[in-house]
């Protein structure tokens, strides 16, 4: 049985492809932490392709391609000259000349890596589009709460903040229920999509979050950056909505998780004291995504080898 | 030039059958308060018309007759090829649809703010095109929603409609004086609800699609209160107006309420609006991807009954073709329309004739006679009767939708390799 030659959503991935892939994230994370290397990739090459500012997604994704002893390529796209669709058409011909076997790609726009896999035999993964997808940090996000929990099954995760324009919320969200968890949504009720177009409950205070009883608070980064007209009044934010001094020591009499995808906005999403609380899973979050990363990876079958 | 004799002919509006002799070139259709009457043509009942053994004979056994269609809201350049051919391409597209004439739509290469840019058209029609193409005049210079377009000037080359091509001006004080400057010259303002403040970045109906694909929904709400507020306009101003592309139930509710109120208004719903819903977008594909966007199944229900009871007065085709390379880019970045034209007659059948939603009666007065009565008022001027020509449909043959089935030679249509049944022969003579 062939494994897939892409990853861009979670949709796409079976039952098996998705618990293979977090199997080998605990064994590349071994791997990762002695310092050691994996062959997986060696002598395949791998592009990231990032049309949308990223430091940490980026990073990661380059430290996993060279502990799998891949070369790796930066393919840098001015913020300036962000991109149409043609545009990414003619970058597609110049990277399948440059015979390319893994094309890591991040835009601004949705549904831009299913259109580049679609036309490229290199294995495409998806490290963010638009309010659409980002399915390296679903498994990352599963794989630290199968650390923390073991078994999902009935574990119940709220995530809050932004949720419209969040990708981390879709993938996140589809992961963590296909695992068997219980997935709610709160925010700001413009920034919350509706429960029948979505399947998943959705509030908007926190007294609805702690009467839910959930195990673990996955707090969204509140990306003013993807806001035309503002959505909410700015100014109360952390006090409606993020970890206040107040919230975090009924979260710690709880005995909840803490999660966030990073990067944290200080006094918005969290207040200080919830950076170094005991239960918070972020730093794990960051560790865990290269193990992540490398698993997926090399799960991965590129068209590539087949046509050298 | 003889006479043609069409044998056992059924009148797919009414279902009577009848044998006919058409005179060379005159075969044509005038609608007329009530019904239909069929110009210069003998009409005895089937079977009773003595028939010259030499003359030019179509057995129509087992096929319809109808009035060719009339397509109020079509664009026809074609992006990449020149103009000539544009119309030259499209016309095919029409006729092969069953489509004898349509409204078209301005674009940024037929930008008909002005009586050259009509004349040249006019032009390139008259020497290449198979079906009519009625231009509809712009409302603002350009289609920028900023200036009014000289109004005087574009009636007095004909034109009868004013449309920016579903750009609703921005500004509704100019809009407001606009209708108030066309209403004395008896032209209708042709304009699609929406409030472009809340529907900027969206290209998705919000619903279950949109939240999958990680795209901003365009809320159904405004486009009813825009069809609200360009209805009020046009009552204060006293201008016809005539609501493109409804896409909505409540929208369709607005208009109800308005026309039994009395209001000067007709309407148009595009096919796909009929035929197709959000959930039809998939994984983003393109071809689904129109303006107003596909809406709920509710609203499809909704538009139909529309059409039925009409409210809605026109079906149109809204056809807009795309080059594949367009449509292949990302769904937000992809052009808005989609292609029927080609097909625009075997698609109607096929999805709403022949599963019994729609009768033939109800499709000729919303793709004919509604339409010309709209675009052509001249046309049922009793004193000068000019009329339709008719087409034979064919029920029982097939058409295989290809890309060589394709004149206006763009695909961006979803009905591509499917098997629609009917076929047209047009124009019957």
């Amino acid at each position: 049985m062939s494994t897939p030659k892409d990853l861009v959503t979670i949709e796409a991935l079976s039952d098996a492809d998705i618990r293979n892939i977090l199997k080998g994230a605990a064994e590349m994370k071994q791997v990762f932490c002695s310092g050691k290397t994996h062959p997986a990739l060696a002598g395949k090459s791998v592009l990231t392709l990032f049309y949308e500012p990223s430091t940490r997604t980026r990073s990661s994704f380059e430290l996993a391609a060279r502990r799998l002893q891949a070369d790796v390529t930066t393919f840098s796209v001015a913020t300036s000259s962000v991109v149409k669709g043609e545009s990414v058409h003619d970058t597609i011909d110049t990277l399948m000349s440059m015979h390319m076997d893994y094309i890591i790609v991040r835009h601004k726009n949705s549904g831009i890596p299913a259109v580049i896999a679609r036309h490229a035999k290199a294995a495409v993964v998806n490290a963010g589009d638009g309010a659409h997808a980002h399915p390296s940090q679903a498994f990352l996000d599963a794989f630290t709460l199968q650390e923390k929990y073991g078994d999902l099954e009935g574990k119940r995760v709220v995530i809050i903040g932004d949720i419209l324009h969040s990708r981390v919320a879709r993938s996140t969200s589809t992961i963590l229920k296909r695992l068997g968890a219980d997935v709610a949504y709160m925010g700001p009720g413009p920034l919350v999509p509706l429960q029948k177009h979505t399947g998943i409950p959705r509030f908007t205070n926190w007294d609805a979050v702690f009467e839910w009883k959930p195990d673990v608070i996955y707090l969204l980064r509140v990306q003013n950056e993807r806001m035309d007209t503002p959505f909410f009044p700015s100014g109360d934010y952390h006090q409606a909505f993020g970890v206040t001094e107040e919230r975090l020591k009924r979260i710690d009499d709880l005995d909840l998780s803490i999660m966030h995808p990073g990067p944290v906005n200080r006094g918005v999403e969290l207040c200080d004291n919830a950076m170094e609380y005991r239960n918070s899973l972020i730093c794990n979050q960051v560790e865990n995504g290269v193990a992540a990363r490398m698993s997926i990876l090399s799960y991965l079958s590129p068209l590539t080898q087949n046509h050298d | 030039m003889t006479n043609t004799y069409i044998r056992n002919a059924t009148w797919a509006p009414t279902g009577e059958r009848f044998d006919l002799r058409l005179a060379p070139g005159h075969s044509q259709v005038v609608p007329e308060l009530g019904g239909l009457t069929i110009c210069d043509a003998e009409i005895r009942p089937a079977g009773e018309m003595s028939i010259p053994a030499r003359a030019r004979i179509i057995d129509a056994e087992g096929k319809l007759i109808l009035p060719a269609l009339f397509d109020l809201h079509a664009k026809v350049e074609i992006e990449g090829r020149s103009k000539r051919e544009s119309v030259t391409r499209t016309g095919q597209a029409a006729v092969q649809g069953g489509v004898w004439g349509m409204l078209v739509q301005p674009t940024a290469g037929f930008m008909f703010d002005n009586s050259a840019a009509l004349d040249s058209f006019r032009e390139a029609v008259g020497q290449r095109s198979a079906a009519e193409m009625v231009p509809a005049g712009c409302i603002s210079l350009g289609m920028k929603g900023e200036q009014q377009a000289p109004y005087n000037t574009l009636a007095a080359r004909g034109i009868r409609i004013l449309s920016d091509a579903g750009e609703r001006p921005g500004n509704l004080l100019m809009l407001h004086r606009a209708m108030k400057y066309v209403a004395e010259l008896g032209l209708t303002l042709a304009i699609r609800g929406d409030v472009p403040s809340i529907t900027a970045n969206t290209c998705l109906h919000p619903g279950t699609t949109s939240y999958k694909l990680g795209l901003h929904g365009t809320p159904a709400c405004a486009e009813e209160i825009g069809i609200e507020i360009i209805i009020r306009l046009a009552q204060d101003a006293g201008c016809k107006l005539h609501i493109q592309t409804v896409s909505t139930a409540e929208g369709v509710e607005i208009i109800r309420r308005a026309k039994a109120a009395g209001s000067q208004i007709t309407a148009e719903v595009a096919l796909h609006h009929l035929l197709y819903t959000h959930e039809d977008v998939g994984d983003y594909d393109t071809n689904y991807k129109t303006l107003p966007p596909l809406r709920d199944k509710a609203d499809t229900e909704a538009l139909l009954a529309g059409v039925k009871d009409g409210t809605i007065d026109c079906i149109v085709s809204d056809h807009t073709p795309c080059t594949d390379f367009a449509k292949k880019q990302d769904f937000p970045s992809a052009p808005q329309g989609m292609c029927v034209l080609d097909h625009f007659l075997p698609t109607l059948y096929t999805r709403l004739v022949k599963p019994g939603k729609l009768s033939w009666a109800e499709l000729v007065r919303a793709c004919c006679t509604a339409p010309c009565t709209i675009a052509l008022p001249d046309v049922i001027d009793p004193a000068e009767p000019e009329g339709m020509p008719l087409l034979l449909f064919d029920p029982e043959a097939t058409t295989e939708v290809s890309e060589a089935s394709l004149p206006c030679g763009t695909c961006n249509t979803p009905l591509l390799g499917q098997i629609l049944s009917g076929s047209v022969t047009l124009p019957l003579q």
